[in-house]
C-alpha cells in the first residue's frame, strides 16, 4: 500500500535519447571530446528528458537511463570481478557487450547514487530508481568464478544491496528491481527469490519488481512470496491476454500496469488506454494501481515516446476523476 | 579403436570487423537488404577457417557467418514462408524470428550453396549445416495443418539442397536437430522417413546432430535412422547421454559436444581428456568426432578459438 495519490503514473526507465546526444557518445568514444563535456551533455539530456516526461504529466519519473548504454553492461563495468571480452549477438545483427564474472563480485563504483542526487535537485517530482537484477545480470553473464550460478547471484545480490542502502541513505523512495530473466529459468524461482531477499535487506525504501516479455504463468503465484511492494508487468504487448494468469490467487502486491505498447510506433488514444487501465482492476482494486508503460521506451522516437506517455497520463487523470467523483 | 578428429558445430562468432560491416549494410531491423560484398565475405570466412585450423580443428565450417539464425536464413530462401517476430531461442538469452509457412514450401533457388561454394574454395573437409524437424517444429505452421506433411516437404526441398552441394564438392551434410529432443514418438517415424528423403541419390556423409540437452527421448528410434553420425550433447547431458552409449550397441559413429560452447569458462584439459577417453571406450564406429556442443555464436569472438585449442588439446594427448 501506499500514500501516494490514486492511479500514479510513472515510467519503467529508459527514454529515447536525443540525436546529438548519440552523435556526442560516438565522439567520446572515438576519444574526441573531453570527460567534462561529455558529463555536461549527459546532464543536459538528463533535463530536457525530464522535462519531457513532466509536461507528459508523469508522476513519478526517472532521468530516461541517459547515462547507461545497456542494462547489462553498464552496471558489470561498474563492479569488481567482471571483465567484458567481447561483444554476443542477442539476434539478427544485434549483439550485447556481455560481461563474464571472473572474480570474487565486490561493490567498487557507485551504480546509481549520483544520477539519483542530480536528478533529485532538477525535479520536484518523486522519482523512482531502475536498477537491473543480480538474477538477470547474473543469467545475462558469463560465470567463470563461482562454482553455481546460485552463488555468483547470492554474491552480486549483496553487492546491489549495498547500493540500494546507499540509495536509500541518500533519500531515494521507491527503487525498482528489473528482472526479466525470472520467468525464462522457473526452476530457479527459489534462487531469484532469495536473490530480491538479499537485496532488499535493510533498505527503508518502496520497492518494485519489473518483470517482461516472459511467460507470468511460470512464476505466478510464487512471486507474490518476493519481497517486493510492487510487481510491475507488461501487459499491452499481449494484448493483455496475460490478465487470466493473476485471476486464480488473490494479487496481494501493488500492480505496477504495462498498459502501452512500447513495441509499436502506433499511438493509443486516451480512450484506448483508459480501457486497458480498466482492465487491471479485475486483478487489483484501484489502490494498488501504478499506470506505467510496458517496458523501456528508448526504441521509440522521442516524438512517439512523448506522445505515448501524454494520453497516458491523461487517461490515468480521467479515470482518477471518475473514481474519486 | 576410433580415431579421434575434432570439429565445430556449426556457427563461429563474426569476425568484429564483419560484425560492424553487416550492420552497416544489412542495418539493424527485421528487413534488413542484403548489398553483400562477395570479396568481403570471403575474406571473413576465410579469417574463422583459419582461427579453427590454427586450432588443431580437422573437419570444419564456415561459421555460419551470415545466419541470423538457424531457421531465418534457411527459411527466407524458401517460397511459402514469411519472416515473423522474435521469440528467444531454447533457454538462451538469444532470439530468432517466428518464420511463419503460409503457402505450399517450395525451393526455387539454392540455400547455402553459394556460401558453400567460397569456404570450399578455401577449405574441402567442410560440413554444411541444414535443418529439417527443427525448421518445421519452431515454425508457425498456417498452411498444411499436418506435421508430417510439412516436414516431407521440407525434407525434399533439403534433399534438393544436399544434391547441389555434392554437385559443387561436399562430403559432409549435417542436419541440426535441436528440437528433436522435445519429440512425440510419432514425430521420430516422420524424421526416419524424412532422412530417408534427405540422403536419396546423395553421396554424402550424414550427421544429425542434437544439443542443448540429452537424448534420452530418441532413444533407441534414433539407431534406425540413415544416418552415418549421431552429434549428441555431452556438456548438458553427459550423464544421461553416457548412459545412452553404454546401454545401446551403437553401429553409427558419434559426434560429441565435450566442452561447453556457451561459457567463456575454459575446461580443464584432463577433465576433457579423460571424457573423451571414456566416450572413446564406449563407441565402436571408424571415427569419432568431438567438437564443442552448441556452435560458437555464444561466445565472444576472442574466446571462440580459445575453446577450440582447449578440445583440440585434448585431443592430441589421447591420439
Ligand atoms: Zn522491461
Amino acid at each position: 500500500m501506499n500514500n501516494r495519490k490514486l492511479l500514479p503514473t510513472t515510467v519503467v526507465g529508459s527514454y529515447p535519447k536525443p540525436n546529438w546526444l548519440r552523435r556526442l557518445i560516438r565522439e567520446y568514444e572515438k576519444g574526441e571530446i573531453s570527460n567534462k563535456i561529455m558529463r555536461r551533455a549527459y546532464d543536459d539530456a538528463v533535463k530536457a528528458v525530464v522535462k519531457e516526461q513532466e509536461l507528459a504529466g508523469v508522476d513519478i519519473l526517472w532521468d530516461g537511463e541517459m547515462r547507461r548504454d545497456e542494462m547489462t553492461s553498464y552496471f558489470a563495468r561498474r563492479i569488481e570481478g567482471f571483465t567484458i571480452y567481447g561483444e554476443v549477438r542477442v539476434w539478427g545483427n544485434n549483439y550485447y557487450p556481455k560481461p563474464a564474472i571472473i572474480d570474487e563480485l565486490r561493490y567498487r563504483d557507485e551504480l546509481a547514487v549520483s544520477d539519483y542526487k542530480f536528478l533529485r535537485r532538477i525535479t520536484d517530482h518523486e522519482i523512482k530508481i531502475p536498477i537491473t537484477g543480480p538474477y538477470t545480470l547474473v543469467d545475462w553473464s558469463f560465470n567463470e568464478y563461482y562454482r553455481t550460478r546460485e552463488e555468483a547471484v547470492y554474491a552480486l545480490a549483496e553487492v546491489i544491496n549495498q547500493e540500494l542502502r546507499r540509495l536509500a541513505e541518500a533519500g531515494a523512495s521507491y527503487i525498482q528491481i528489473d528482472d526479466p530473466a525470472i520467468p525464462t529459468h522457473p526452476e530457479e524461482i527459489e534462487v531469484a527469490k532469495n536473490s530480491i531477499e538479499i537485496v532488499t535487506r535493510e533498505v527503508n525504501a518502496y520497492i518494485g519488481i519489473h518483470i517482461c516479455y516472459g511467460d507470468y504463468s511460470k512464476i505466478y503465484p510464487e512471486i507474490l512470496e518476493f519481497n517486493v511492494d510492487q510487481i510491475d508487468l507488461e501487459f499491452a504487448n499481449r494484448n493483455f491476454k496475460d490478465i487470466g494468469i493473476f485471476k486464480d490467487y488473490e494479487f496481494t502486491k501493488d500492480l505496477g500496469f504495462g498498459c502501452v505498447d512500447v513495441h509499436t510506433r502506433r499511438i493509443e488514444s486516451v480512450e484506448e488506454i483508459k480501457d486497458n487501465i480498466r482492465k487491471a482492476f479485475s486483478i487489483v482494486k484501484p489502490e494498488r494501481v501504478y499506470v506505467d508503460p510496458d517496458c523501456g521506451l528508448k526504441l521509440l522516437s522521442s516524438e512517439v515516446a512523448f506522445k505515448k506517455l501524454r494520453n497516458m497520463c491523461q487517461a490515468a487523470r480521467e479515470i482518477r476523476e471518475e473514481l474519486e467523483g | 579403436m576410433s580415431r579421434i578428429i575434432p570439429t565445430v558445430l556449426g556457427s563461429y562468432p563474426r569476425p568484429p570487423w564483419f560484425r560492424e560491416y553487416l550492420r552497416k549494410v544489412e542495418g539493424l531491423q527485421k528487413e534488413g537488404g542484403r548489398a553483400m560484398d562477395e570479396a568481403t565475405y570471403a575474406k571473413a570466412v576465410g579469417e574463422v577457417i583459419r582461427e579453427q585450423r590454427d586450432a588443431g580443428i580437422k573437419l570444419f565450417t564456415d561459421g555460419q557467418l551470415l545466419w541470423h539464425d538457424l531457421l531465418c536464413h534457411l527459411a527466407t530462401k524458401i517460397d511459402g514462408f514469411e519472416m515473423n517476430g522474435l521469440i528467444r531461442y531454447f533457454d538462451n538469452n538469444l532470439y530468432y524470428r517466428i518464420p511463419k509457412i503460409k503457402a505450399k514450401l517450395e525451393r526455387r533457388r539454392s540455400i547455402v550453396v553459394d556460401e558453400f561454394r567460397v569456404a570450399y574454395s578455401i577449405e574441402h573437409e567442410m560440413k554444411t549445416v541444414l535443418s529439417c524437424f527443427t525448421l518445421a517444429s519452431l515454425s508457425e505452421d498456417e498452411f498444411y495443418h499436418d506435421k508430417s506433411e510439412l516436414v516431407m516437404d521440407i525434407a525434399h526441398i533439403m534433399n534438393q539442397e544436399a544434391k547441389e552441394l555434392v554437385r559443387n564438392g561436399a562430403k559432409y551434410i549435417q542436419i541440426d536437430e535441436p528440437s528433436l529432443l522435445y519429440a512425440e514418438k510419432e514425430d521420430m517415424n516422420v524424421m526416419k522417413d524424412a532422412i530417408e528423403v534427405i540422403r536419396r541419390g546423395v553421396d554424402a556423409k550424414f550427421f544429425l546432430v542434437t544439443y542443448f540437452r540429452d537424448a534420452e527421448r530418441i532413444f533407441p528410434e534414433v539407431l534406425d535412422f540413415n544416418v552415418d553420425v549421431i552429434g549428441l550433447d555431452f556438456v548438458e547431458g553427459y550423464e544421461k547421454n553416457f548412459e545412452l552409449l553404454r546401454e545401446y550397441d551403437m553401429d553409427k559413429e558419434v559426434q560429441a559436444g565435450v566442452v561447453d560452447g556457451r561459457t567463456t569458462k575454459m575446461e580443464d584439459k584432463e577433465q576433457v581428456k579423460q571424457k573423451i577417453r571414456a566416450i572413446h571406450d564406449a563407441v565402436n564406429g571408424e571415427t569419432l568426432y568431438v567438437s564443442p556442443n552448441t556452435g560458437l555464436e555464444f561466445l565472444p569472438y576472442i574466446k571462440a578459438s580459445e575453446k577450440l585449442k582447449v578440445l583440440c588439446n585434448s585431443v592430441g594427448d589421447i591420439q
